[in-house]
């Protein structure tokens, strides 16, 4: 434990979990997150914008796992991680998904990387009004928001698990 | 049509406290917005909603929205809720939506922006919030 604590110490790993997500872990490790970032005076934007990318993506892994949902509990299983460079902050996280997923995620990912400022507002807008699609987790607009609050396009890698899994991991650079 | 009774949900953790009040024609929302399934939480106040502007017609309204945060399922939430009362709006109902925001959260600001550009009859005003 001790050389993996220091290891994580020196990679300016803030914050690492790996195991169950259900919303009430969204809720503690997101609030937490916010206050030691208020409490470090991160300054109140950027607190705010590794706290949203955090909870969409903490979001985005129970609902990865929502074929195997009870009718009251939604529990995915993943890792979250949010670590900083000097001023710069990253949220990534990795989790399981259906290799039937795979191309619509890709598809979603190279889309909001491919556009400006501008076109993201737009973008936004308008799938907002739309609605989601059918694959789509929530609202559908959890990869615009977290676009919207990056700083360089958003990174991901698939890796094939088995015949029907992959491991999606997605950072995003505040 | 039954009246409607006042129509309160205490807030936690993810979800806003909600005040609806139809005897003062005042509603209020107040907190975070990330509960696990939004549309399931906002359901109720879709519901209720609907049965108040059938049943007040022209009575004007006023709705207070201090939300902290929001993840983006409730963003389209929201925006489904302003359709709505936009539409009230342009059938004759006086509708008032007042969006506050801290002075410092500049994202609040911009998403409070953000659905004023949207919405087409009711007033939405932005209102920093004092400290």
């Amino acid at each position: 434990m001790l050389s993996f604590y220091e290891t994580m110490n020196r990679e300016g790993v803030v914050l690492y979990f790996n195991g169950p997500i259900s919303q009430s872990v969204v809720e503690g490790i997101g609030d937490m997150m916010r206050r030691k970032m208020a409490f470090e005076e991160n300054g109140m934007q950027l607190a705010q914008k590794v706290f949203s990318v955090l909870v969409e993506q903490m979001q985005n892994v129970i609902c990865y796992a929502r074929e195997s949902c009870t009718a009251t509990e939604c529990i995915g299983v993943g890792q979250i991680m949010v670590g900083r460079s000097g001023e710069q902050f990253y949220v990534a996280c990795g989790n399981p998904v259906s290799r039937k997923r795979e191309q619509r995620i890709r598809e979603r990912i190279d889309t909001v990387n491919g556009m400006s400022r501008e076109e993201l507002k737009a973008y936004y807008k308008e799938q907002r009004r739309k609605g989601p699609d059918e694959d789509s987790c929530g609202a559908g607009l959890g990869f615009i928001e977290m676009a919207r609050k990056a700083s360089r396009p958003l990174q991901y890698r698939f890796d094939p698990i088995d015949d029907t899994t992959s491991f999606f991991a997605v950072k995003v650079h505040i | 049509m039954t009246p409607l009774a006042r129509f309160y949900v205490a807030a936690t953790k993810s979800s806003p406290a909600i005040d609806f009040d139809p005897a003062s024609n005042s509603m209020s929302m107040r907190g975070e917005s990330y509960p696990e399934n939004c549309s399931r939480f906002y359901e109720p106040v879709f519901q209720w909603l609907r049965h108040y502007l059938a049943y007040t017609g022209t009575q004007p309204m006023l709705l207070d929205l201090e939300i902290i945060y929001f993840n983006s399922s409730s963003s389209k939430t929201f925006m489904d809720l302003f359709d709505l009362l936009d539409a009230a709006a342009e059938t004759g109902k006086p509708v008032t939506v007042r969006w506050h925001y801290h002075p410092e959260n500049e994202t609040a600001f911009e998403c409070g922006e953000e659905f004023q550009e949207d919405v087409r009859h009711m007033t939405f005003e932005l209102v920093p919030k004092t400290v």
